[in-house]
């Protein structure tokens, strides 16, 4: 199992953002992350990610504690994340000389494909910094990829380019967490959708048997959310 | 190594314009050094030290503002992503420490000689030893009692406050720390007079002072002969105790 998550509860406080859950996510998978606002999205993708330590529960990632394995993953948090100096050329001195595992050749070629501007990210719109940041997530060959809100705020044409660039970019080894509130366009990205609902786990379903069903992702949503 | 080095570029490019700024406001102090020819030839040299200690304070506290600030890149995300960086705690700790460390060095060594040429506007005839002790050594001695030890306390008081934002009110620990600070550096300088002097003091300021006293523009000035070194080793071993210790809270730290 590449990561999983037992019992987990997380507290802010007095308030729970994820309470009682648990999920194994096995290698090679594209996992819709869904929920309405505060339902525990971003907590659950920060645990995974190290970020957050649990209140109570276990979280495993590569038989280890998340912290300790976080070479082996990519986050991109749902903030710019970016420094205002940065330029496109910035971020891969960055990236190469933090990650054994990214491809600068790789990097460059996305950062084509997703027509970034090379200026500095205080002058770049919010979809141009959304791509520079998801090409220099891409661009590192890892195992587990969490994209929390990628598409937040972003342009038609910038989200339409970064999802494309997830399925090209996607293998079959990797397994890719996306939360979105985009359902309705990131629907044919996922095998399988996580609904959240108030830091519970509502339903955890295979976008094919909900087909199956005769019920698209969407619909789903707003049987389980609404 | 190649880690820290990116690490230190990252530092670089974060707090260059820092650095540059509080290099740069030593014209701005020069200018007011000069300016205190105009008044009575007596009373130059005491304006003068007063105007040089001003600028290392404020030194001082701009450093400590450079390599402690965090809230903005805590919620723009940076700081996520270097916690989920691979390079350790210990990487991004000493990075940081480092370039705060050479600009340390720069700004205080410049000030050094900021104060040699104070002494030279007074009229106070230094000598070639004088003038080193000056712009390296007192500067090193004053760095290595004070400013190491604080810029060390910041990062792990920027490191422990972070650690407990998210699940937890951070004011809390952050008061603790201050709090509990207050009451350390009490019980370290009480300790820190009892056992000074017990090694040999160094003769940093002999001949300056004996340059000063040769002059009848400060005939006042009391002799310090010697300086004491343990000071200087108490601090930098707390300071080496500090950075570990913040090292060791980054792995903890939530964000």
């Amino acid at each position: 199992m590449l990561a999983s998550l037992s019992d987990v509860t997380k507290r802010y406080g007095r308030t729970d953002g994820l309470s009682n859950v648990t999920i194994d996510f096995p290698a090679g998978q594209v996992v819709g992350v869904l929920g309405l606002n505060g339902s525990g999205k971003s907590t659950l993708l920060k645990l995974l990610a190290g970020l957050l330590f649990p209140t109570a529960g276990k979280v495993t990632l590569f038989d280890g504690p998340p912290r300790e394995k976080r070479a082996k993953l990519v986050y991109l948090g749902e903030n710019d994340s970016l420094w205002t100096w940065m330029t496109p050329a910035d971020a891969e001195t960055f990236m190469q000389g933090l990650y054994d595992d990214f491809d600068v050749g790789r990097y460059r070629a996305l950062l084509d494909s997703l027509a970034v501007p090379k200026r500095k990210t205080k002058a770049m719109s919010k979809g141009e910094r959304g791509r520079l940041r998801l090409a220099m997530a891409l661009a590192r060959d890892a195992k587990l990829y969490l994209l929390d809100e990628p598409l937040a705020g972003i342009d038609l044409l910038s989200r339409e380019k970064i999802l494309q660039s997830i399925v090209r970019e996607w293998h079959t080894d990797e397994t890719i967490l996306l939360s979105t509130h985009e359902v309705a366009e990131a629907e044919g990205l996922f095998e399988r959708v996580l609904y959240l609902r108030e830091g519970r786990l509502a339903l955890d379903a295979r976008a094919e048997e909900l087909r199956n069903q005769g019920r698209s992702v969407v619909q789903a949503f707003r049987e389980v959310l609404g | 190594m190649k880690g820290f080095r990116t690490l230190f570029w990252l530092e670089y490019r974060r707090s260059g314009a820092w650095a540059i700024a509080l290099i740069g406001s030593l014209a701005f102090w020069a200018w007011g050094l000069f300016q205190v020819r105009r008044i009575e030839l007596a009373e130059q040299l005491g304006i003068r030290g007063m105007l040089v200690a001003m600028a290392a304070v404020g030194g001082a506290v701009v450093l400590a503002l450079m390599i402690g600030r965090l809230r903005g890149e805590t919620r723009g995300g940076q700081y996520q992503v270097l916690l989920l960086s691979p390079p350790s705690g210990h990487a991004h700790i000493a990075a940081r420490y480092t370039f705060a460390l050479a600009t340390a060095v720069l700004y205080y060594v410049m000030i050094g000689g900021l104060a040699c040429w104070t002494l030279w506007m007074s009229a106070v005839p230094l000598d070639a030893g004088s003038i080193a002790q000056l712009t390296l050594a007192i500067p090193l001695y004053v760095l290595g009692v004070t400013v190491l030890p604080l810029l060390a306390w910041t990062l792990l008081l920027m490191v422990f406050t972070s650690a407990y934002r998210v699940s937890g009110p951070g004011w809390v620990p952050g008061t603790v720390m201050i709090l509990g600070t207050l009451f350390v550096l009490r019980w370290l300088i009480e300790g820190i007079v009892r056992v000074s002097y017990t090694l040999p003091g160094w003769r940093l300021l002999e001949g300056v002072q004996t340059a000063v006293l040769q002059t009848t523009v400060e005939a006042q000035l009391e002799p310090v002969a010697t300086l004491p070194q343990e000071p200087l080793w108490i601090m930098l071993a707390l300071t080496l105790v500090l950075l570990v210790i913040a090292s060791r809270i980054w792995r903890e730290v939530e964000a």
